[in-house]
């Protein structure tokens, strides 16, 4: 028998709720900041290498869409980074009863936005 | 409150609790090993990243002598070789996680598996030799 497998249950078969998608969110943001080490140990590699390399890495980066390639990586950082210590927080026993679960997950978010918008004033700005 | 330090007491984060012997195909020892090494480079990770994050945002489009002067720095050669340790470490056990949810053949599994593993060892490798090389070529 085809079962369906967990996230295909979610539209339809689960109704919405904080704790799950920002449990979903936790390993998206994960899965898409593995793949960003690879651009971030690239671009180590380059400054190394220096030259034509360094070029090209550059001018990539400094583009717009390496701009909101940057700016995907620093949300899916700040979201993990905070979701992370919720995470450690339950490990350690604190924060189970739903209702606190639902509270730390909007704190989450807010001290997402909080931190992304931090970071890239300081980066125009500075 | 009270019922939070219980918790934590039996939580599997200490020795004690993790049973020596299983029957079957149980995790005896090894099981949490995993989990353990996920947290222990998850806490490292909150300073290490954060550190690693504020200062690659304004370097990533700055010009090549920046950085390369940055890099040469001991303190900063040494913290971006451990961020990039423990997160690549900490990157492919949640790699490998997602993959054991998703994969269910051996063939895939033991494919993935390799895969995974190759990228992390060549990541690593990498990034630990270009610091090097910027920070002894100094």
């Amino acid at each position: 028998m085809e079962r369906p497998l967990s996230p295909f249950m979610f539209p339809t078969w689960y109704r919405f709720q904080i704790t799950s998608a920002l449990s979903i969110l936790h390993r998206l943001t994960g899965i898409a900041l593995a793949l960003g080490s690879i651009l971030l140990v690239w671009w180590l590699i380059s400054v190394a290498a220096g030259g034509e390399v360094f070029a090209t890495t550059h001018a990539f980066l400094a583009s717009p869409f390496g701009i909101v390639l940057l700016f995907g990586w620093s949300i899916a950082f700040f979201y993990h980074l905070c979701n992370g210590v919720r995470h450690l927080a339950w490990d350690a026993g604190y924060g189970f009863e739903i209702r606190s679960a639902a509270r730390s997950g909007y704190a989450v978010l807010a001290a997402t936005v909080l931190l992304t918008a931090m970071t890239w004033l300081y980066v125009f700005l500075a | 409150m009270t019922k939070a330090t219980s918790i934590s007491d039996t939580t599997a984060l200490r020795d004690e609790v993790v049973p020596r012997q299983v029957r079957q195909f149980g995790s005896a020892r090894d099981g949490l090993r995993e989990w353990r090494l996920q947290r222990l480079t998850a806490i490292g990770l909150i300073p290490l990243s954060l550190y690693f994050a504020a200062s690659i945002l304004s370097l990533a489009t700055s010009d090549r002598k920046t950085a390369a002067d940055w890099l040469s720095l001991p303190v900063p050669a040494l913290l971006v070789i451990l961020v990039v340790l423990a997160g690549i470490m900490h990157a492919l056990i949640g790699v490998r996680s997602v993959v054991l949810d998703y994969v269910h053949t051996r063939a895939r599994l033991l494919a993935a598996e390799l895969l995974f593993r190759a990228v992390a060892v060549i990541l690593a490798g990498g990034a630990v030799l270009a610091v090097l090389k910027l920070f002894l070529g100094r």
